[in-house]
């Protein structure tokens, strides 16, 4: 259920995200004047922001799953898998 | 022990791992959307753009205005309008680049590409080969100068 929730969920993000986008800019872009230089820098630094934040909050991550589920953490106590032995 | 807990390995709630996993669909769907929404932005040409026919060759740039003017290696433009520019090539793929107007555009034979751009600072600015193009492709250069109006 949670994997068709899920998909349903991505699916109406990929559909919806760019409509939006279309019609918010449908109406004042019609041949009009534009500095290329603003439009495709201001684009490449929005996309740095997104890829810099997508990069932080990944090796976070990683790096507190590292730490916080090693062997040698304190707070670290077995699997009820590991507790039984089998799985 | 196998499926325990209706088939949650880790035994403990998913849903973390759902919220981070549409977090990223979510980025990416809106990195795609913008890229798209400005490229198409980008390559709406205004209806007054003049037309510039540009010829690439090794290793030089011809220039064809609507008028029938020639010229090589330089292009004279006026500032504030806008031009939409017809590139192609004689021979091999060059790369038709006004690094200071974020221009870049594919000279390739048999097939006339289009970009167009609206110089609003008058001055001199280099004009470039941007794909390898041969022995002198470092020095496929020209000069675009843009004049103010009436100048």
């Amino acid at each position: 259920m949670k994997v068709i929730i899920g998909s349903g969920v991505v699916l109406a993000l990929l559909a919806i995200l760019p409509s939006i986008q279309y019609v918010l800019a449908a109406g004042d872009s019609t041949g009009e004047y534009l500095d290329r230089r603003v439009e495709i820098w201001g684009l490449f630094y929005r996309l740095m922001i997104v890829a810099f934040t997508v990069g932080t909050v990944v090796s976070g991550l990683i790096v507190w799953l590292v730490l916080r589920f090693r062997e040698s953490n304190p707070k670290a106590k077995p699997t009820s898998y590991e507790e039984s032995g089998s799985w | 022990m196998r499926n325990q807990g209706r088939g949650k390995m880790s035994g403990h709630s998913t849903w973390p791992e759902w919220v981070y996993v549409g977090v990223v669909v979510a980025l990416l769907c809106y990195v795609g959307a913008e890229a798209w929404n400005i490229e198409r932005i980008i390559e709406h040409v205004p209806e007054d753009a003049e037309l510039i026919k540009v010829e690439g060759q090794q290793w030089l740039w011809t220039f064809e205005h609507e008028d029938g003017t020639k010229e090589i290696g330089e292009l004279h433009l006026e500032k504030g309008k806008a031009y939409r520019f017809e590139v192609t090539s004689k021979d091999v793929i060059h790369s038709f680049n006004i690094h200071d107007y974020t221009v870049l555009m594919d000279a390739v034979p048999g097939r006339i590409n289009h970009v167009w751009f609206s110089p609003n600072v008058a001055g001199e600015f280099d004009i470039q080969c941007r794909e390898y193009c041969g022995l002198i492709h470092y020095n496929m250069r020209g000069t675009l100068i843009v004049e103010d109006k009436g100048a």
